[in-house]
């Protein structure tokens, strides 16, 4: 089974519920590093995809222009612009399809995670959400199911969120607390380990490991 | 801290409901607020934005002679760019837009993307950023410094010049030479709470200081016991006047700003020093301005801003203007 708009209808109602849900782990994690608004960004972001959801249609390049116009007016955060940057991406990807293969799934998040260093002006290494996703997209390569994508990308959070922890974050405000930094996790990576853990299976976020 | 309002939610939306019927001049489309008649017809628009939290500045300074629209956004957090969009539509009359703001991640990459956008149709945007915290990265890395108070120097400036009808090169021009010349620094006397927050943005014990924290608490130079004004207006113009710049002139603007908490008195105690300080020095403070002009909130503390003038920037600053938060000293 592909990817088609029935699919990211309900992932998007998951992701509201995961954001709500991690509101205030979120914030707490981004309060070590930042002004504590991470959760309260995700939560308004997500709730505002979910309540303005476009009209059904099988047009996923459409779909997704629709959720990028929402982001645009919904967010103005760092976090936030970066996904609104993913939406336009997988629009302009996506344009005339009505599915997206599994197998096709890896490439488009790597190309969405260019666009998101262009933008935000960072490099990998730089310990933000941008590393988490070229971990997911990377465990992503080659894989032709939604239980084996569930599986891999779930694995490629616990490991890129254990694998920069002890580094200093290189960019945005965190930069400025460098030695801080050490030791915790990156509230943007955080966040979208949980939002991988709702698209997974997984909408227990209380319980998480990773919040 | 307790606060006044509703809803944290619509903390923002309230705001602006609440200045729209106040200040009959403005109008507002979503989170764009702008200017219902330009101070002159077919100027290069002015437009500014950021988050909301450090009133007047961005919003604030929606008013003739100063920027003509602003684009707003929840409390802490870049506009969107959607509303960067609103902005610079509600501004543009065919001269092009100097976009004016802090030097902040969100802000750029939402006024980048809007702006791009907006280039399609035609809109010319050439953008310029406010950089003049001093405490957010040395001379070395002058581009990565944050924009706090001296944003409201600059807009009084490429305000008057737009006015004037100066093009948008030489709008874009006078203003950047005007912020490689202007220096802030603030010191933090306690923390401010977010709408809706249980608890305040960074823990600063009773007692202690931070010199040179940013106005969303970003971290500064140092954190020690509270010292006396005078102490810390030496230590405050010390380190400005020891920030190099290309061409120092011995005129300059100085802004006293109070973070919110702290009140203007106290202000007063401090400019009581820092003005023999400055005469010293051989330093004339020919645009002095004491009072709240970029907060963070309920934040205690103070900013104190200067800007090495020459004779445009020093006219610009004294071009007539008509806003609630500009207000020069004699």
């Amino acid at each position: 089974m592909s990817i088609d708009t029935q699919i990211l209808r309900v992932a998007l109602r998951r992701a509201a519920l995961a954001t709500r849900l991690a509101e205030d782990q979120l914030n707490k994690a981004d309060a070590r590093l930042g002004d504590g608004d991470t959760g309260e960004t995700m939560r308004r972001l997500f709730g505002a995809l979910n309540n303005e959801m476009p009209e059904y249609s099988d047009d996923i390049g459409g779909f997704f222009a629709e959720l990028a116009k929402i982001c645009a007016r919904s967010t103005g955060s760092s976090l936030g612009t970066l996904v609104t940057v993913s939406m336009m991406v997988m629009a302009k990807q996506t344009k005339g399809q009505t599915v997206i293969e599994w197998t096709d799934l890896s490439p488009l998040l790597l190309l969405v995670r260019d666009q998101m260093m262009a933008r935000g002006k960072a490099n990998l290494g730089d310990k933000t959400v941008i590393d988490m996703l070229d971990g997911v997209a990377t465990a992503l390569v080659n894989c032709d199911n939604a239980a084996d994508a569930a599986a891999r990308s779930r694995q490629a959070c616990t490991t890129t969120l254990d694998l920069f922890r002890d580094r200093e974050n290189r960019i945005g405000r965190a930069r400025m607390f460098a030695k801080k930094t050490i030791g915790q996790d990156d509230p943007g990576m955080l966040a979208l380990s949980c939002l991988i853990d709702a698209l997974s299976g997984d909408t227990n976020i209380q319980a998480s490991s990773h919040a | 801290m307790d606060k006044i309002i509703n809803t944290a939610d619509n903390y923002v939306n309230e705001m602006l409901d609440g200045l729209l019927a106040w200040d009959k001049r403005l109008a507002r489309d979503d989170r764009a607020v702008f200017l219902r008649r330009s101070s002159r017809p077919n100027k290069v628009g002015i437009v500014s934005g950021g988050g909301s939290g450090h009133f007047p500045l961005f919003v604030g300074y929606t008013a003739p002679g100063l920027i003509d629209a602003c684009a707003v956004g929840d409390v802490f957090a870049g506009p969107s760019v959607d509303s960067c969009m609103r902005a610079i539509k509600s501004a543009d009359q065919g001269q092009g837009i100097l976009l004016l703001y802090g030097n902040y991640g969100g802000d750029k990459m939402n006024f980048d993307l809007a702006s791009e956008m907006l280039e399609m149709d035609g809109i010319r945007c050439k953008t310029l950023l406010g950089t003049d915290d001093i405490a957010s990265a040395g001379p070395q890395e002058a581009d990565k410094r944050r924009g706090v108070a001296g944003l409201v120097l600059l807009y009084k400036i490429a305000g008057a010049l737009a006015d004037e009808g100066a093009d948008l090169d030489h709008v874009h021009a006078v203003t950047a030479a005007a912020a490689d010349h202007c220096r802030t620094i603030g010191v933090a006397l306690s923390s401010c709470t977010l709408p809706g927050r249980d608890a305040p943005s960074f823990d600063l014990a009773a007692g202690e200081i931070e010199m040179g924290m940013g106005i969303h608490g970003e971290p500064g130079i140092w954190r020690d016991k509270l010292k006396s004004a005078d102490a810390l207006a030496d230590e405050m113009v010390d380190r400005l006047l020891a920030d190099p710049v290309a061409q120092p002139t011995n005129r300059v603007a100085l802004m006293l700003n109070t973070l919110g908490a702290t009140p203007v008195e106290e202000l007063l105690i401090m400019y009581r020093r820092i003005s023999v300080l400055l005469e010293q020095r051989g330093i004339t403070i020919a645009v002095p301005m004491i009072g709240p002009f970029t907060s963070s909130m309920d934040m205690g503390g103070v900013s104190l801003t200067l800007m090495y003038l020459d004779d445009a920037r020093e006219a610009a600053l004294r071009a007539p203007s008509d806003c609630r938060y500009w207000n020069l000293g004699s």
